[in-house]
């Protein structure tokens, strides 16, 4: 047997003072470490294949097909043949695309306003340690944890013509007002639902925000005479602006996209005539069922993806400005 | 070369091969395999699926004696029993059938058989079963025959059609002598604006805008004989639709009609809210369970007609083009709607059979005083003539954009001219690109 040629720590050379050893090439690491080192490459990615896999089957690859979908006349079945920018153009000329247009639009300007602000009220008042508050904080975030559907269908009997909100206003001698079969009223009874199931959500995400806020800035404005308004106007909603720009672009973004309080609300026609059609809706409604239109529908998915992408762009570049 | 160290380094292989492997095996997802055979005359054996259609949850115990029934009389076969939910079958059908996973035995309807007929993927039963032809009633055969494309594409099963409830209070209540209700379209419209009057606008009679069995039921011609274009924008369309606006404004049609689903509609008549809504004999059920005080003023009355044919809805079982199972898929769709099985199915709830001379069965002729036999007899025997109004190839998109016309001309954007051509053109321009 012959003695082993690897050096032991004790007769190893001691490192050069006042720095980390440099290596030399008998020094390097033994054979074991340079396989590690070999394989390290490669190793993170096996890791991340399974992730990889599932974010190509489900996002990536469904995001392609979409684009290169909207570039022919695919029906649901039958291969569509390439047709350049005819989806497009015809979307053009589509009426309906038009009113979807304007009004996943107009939930956009109407919606993220509120939910900016409402919700952040809402945070001011439930923020203060009283007794009971627990409840009231409950109570707000409960419509976010009930299902759409149950939600889009207590409000739809609120609403009708012979619903409780009906019922009230012609108590107090009002008369009916036709939430569910006006145009406009519909819109708008869907936006509300839009903004009560979604001001506990963000009503949480500004508490964690406030929760930050210093109380020594309100209490130097108080000093300094600042009366509530004045407060919230020069500490708090600086001190929340992040926050607010996050919300703006979380709640734009949903905004456009909306389809199911809206397909709730006014039926699977989007509204009298359509008129309450949205983007989405078209969506469904063009490329769904066996004579669905793939092609088409795809063509309006990917309006849809430039707009939003669009939006947050706008949302980040408001936020840029106001930081500088 | 730039390209060629891509997949050189194990850095950039892995991911890229991850992706081109998920590519290809997602692509496979496209590929339907033709397969099977048009020839069902081998030996009955194998296993197949046959899919229905939301009939698991009252329905099941039936369905699990079929299988077995099916399965003894055929030793070697095996039969999956699958049920889908209501909602969105046809969409699930599309992935099963572009994804080439549609089971071997499908319940549809006949607007769900025709894209599969023109697409080859629903076998001729002409050519494989053409000898069952004579079982059936020609009317219910027929149906699930579509224009432009040559065969039988799924054997009828069961048929339904019903009569026109009316709540008998609030006829009296606008004085109206509830023993007589309407038997005409102008009878209809004249009572309807009657009640509008009497209860100040807050009793309409109907619930809904008319639909493309509406307009065939009033006597419009629907489409013309090649199956190439509609025609309901004629003279007699335009007056159906001139009829249901003067009803809308007089608020003898209901405010919210321009969006109602006919459950909603349902709803309405079930809270007293309307005057008359269609239905069948399984809604008399209904009523007494949910709505007693309703029932108890429930009037029964013939669909109004200006045909002289009542609209009947159909069912049916077709055949996957691509089974490898031929001749057991074709025996078992045939199995499920022959004459006895039909026949044992419309007893447990209230439909009927498809097969000749089982209208004729006792169950549906022979009065025994109640308001459901009442029903069931009354509807058995317009069966005999019904006809199913809908196209075949009147698919979903063109009910939104027929109904979204009349809405427009209900709100007098549009006149009724106007509007119906604009359907029209929609709905032919949804023909062609189909």
């Amino acid at each position: 047997m012959t003695a082993m040629k690897t050096p032991s720590p004790a007769t190893s050379p001691a490192p050069p003072a006042g720095g980390a050893p440099r290596a030399t090439k008998a020094a390097r690491a033994p054979r074991a470490g340079r396989r590690v080192r070999r394989q390290l490459p490669t190793s993170p990615w096996l890791f991340a294949a399974p992730g990889l896999v599932i974010v190509g089957w489900f996002i990536l690859y469904p995001f392609v097909s979409t684009v290169l979908n909207s570039f022919t006349d695919k029906r649901q079945l039958v291969e569509g043949k390439y047709v350049g920018l005819a989806n497009f153009r015809e979307l053009l000329h589509d009426d309906m695309f038009w009113i979807g247009l304007r009004n996943s639009t107009l939930y956009v300007l109407v919606v993220v306003p509120a939910l900016v602000i409402l919700p952040l009220l809402l945070a001011m008042l439930v923020q203060k340690q009283i007794p009971g508050i627990t409840f009231f904080r409950s109570a707000f975030y409960t419509p976010v944890v009930a299902s759409i559907v149950v939600v889009g269908l207590i409000w739809v009997w609120m609403l009708d013509e012979r619903g409780l909100v009906n019922a009230v206003l012609e108590a107090v001698g009002a008369g009916k007002v036709g939430f569910l079969s006006d145009q406009w009223l519909l819109l708008f009874s869907a936006m509300a639902v839009t903004v009560w199931k979604g001001l506990g959500y963000y009503m949480i995400i500004y508490l964690a925000a406030l929760a930050n806020v210093p109380r020594e800035l309100h209490e130097a404005a108080a000093v300094d005479g600042a009366g509530p308004v004045r407060r919230f106007v020069s500490v708090t909603m600086p001190a929340v602006r992040s926050t607010m720009v996050l919300v703006a672009a979380l709640s734009s973004v949903a905004a456009f996209k909306v389809f199911s309080e809206v397909y709730l609300m006014a039926g699977p026609t989007g509204g009298p005539a359509g008129e309450d059609t949205t983007l989405v809706m078209l969506v469904q409604r063009t490329g769904t069922g066996l004579t669905g239109r793939v092609g088409y529908a795809s063509a309006i998915s990917v309006v849809i993806f430039v707009v939003t992408v669009a939006l947050m762009l706008l949302v980040l570049r408001a936020d840029r400005k106001e930081n500088r | 070369m730039r390209h060629s160290r891509i997949f050189r380094s194990p850095r950039r292989a892995v991911p890229a091969a991850a992706a081109v492997a998920s590519l290809l095996a997602l692509s496979a997802c496209g590929g339907g395999d033709d397969g099977g055979s048009t020839d069902a005359s081998g030996k009955v054996e194998g296993k197949i699926t046959f899919q229905t259609w939301n009939l698991k949850a009252n329905f099941k115990s039936y369905f699990e004696g079929l299988v077995d029934d099916f399965e003894e009389k055929y030793p070697g076969t095996e039969v999956k029993w699958v049920d889908q939910p209501g909602e969105g079958y046809a969409d699930k059908i599309s992935a099963d059938a572009a994804g080439g996973t549609l089971p071997d035995v499908v319940n549809v309807s006949p607007d769900l058989v025709a894209p599969l007929a023109k697409a080859g993927i629903a076998l001729d039963l002409d050519q494989a079963a053409g000898k069952y032809e004579k079982e059936y009633l020609p009317g219910a055969w027929k149906s699930h025959q579509v224009p432009g494309v040559q065969g039988t594409f799924a054997f009828p099963w069961y048929l339904n059609t019903g009569p026109l409830f009316y709540n008998k209070r609030l006829f009296k209540e606008a004085g109206l002598d509830a023993g007589k209700p309407p038997k005409t379209y102008d009878q209809l419209f004249d009572d309807a604006l009657e009640i509008a009057d009497k209860s100040d606008g807050d009793i309409a009679t109907l619930a809904n805008v008319p639909t493309i069995e509406d307009f065939g039921r009033y006597g419009v011609p629907l489409m013309n004989k090649e199956g190439t274009g509609f025609t309901f924008n004629d003279a007699k369309g335009v007056e159906l639709l001139t009829k249901y606006k003067k009803l809308y404004d007089a608020k003898a049609l209901d405010g919210q009609a321009l969006t109602a689903t006919p459950e909603s509609t349902g709803k309405k008549f079930l809270t007293e809210a309307v005057a008359m809504n269609p239905g069948s004999a399984l809604d008399l059920e209904k009523f007494k369970k949910d709505a007693p005080a309703l029932y108890k003023n429930i009037g029964i009355t013939p669909q109004i007609s200006s045909t002289g044919k009542d609209n009947m809805y159909v069912m049916g079982v077709m055949v996957n083009k691509r089974t490898k199972q031929t001749p057991a898929a074709v025996a078992f769709a045939h199995f499920v709607t022959d004459a006895q099985r039909q026949m044992s199915f419309a007893k447990k709830v209230a439909i009927f059979p498809s097969t000749k001379g089982s209208l004729d069965d006792p169950y549906f002729t022979k009065a025994d005083g109640t308001d459901e036999t009442r029903v069931r007899i009354a509807a058995a025997k317009s069966l005999k003539t019904a006809v199913n109004y809908t196209p075949v190839l009147f698919s979903e998109q063109m009910k939104v954009a027929l109904r979204n016309s009349v809405a427009k001309a209900l709100q007098g954007k549009d006149s009724p001219e106007e509007a119906l051509d604009n359907a029209v053109k929609q709905c032919d321009r949804l023909l062609q690109q189909s």
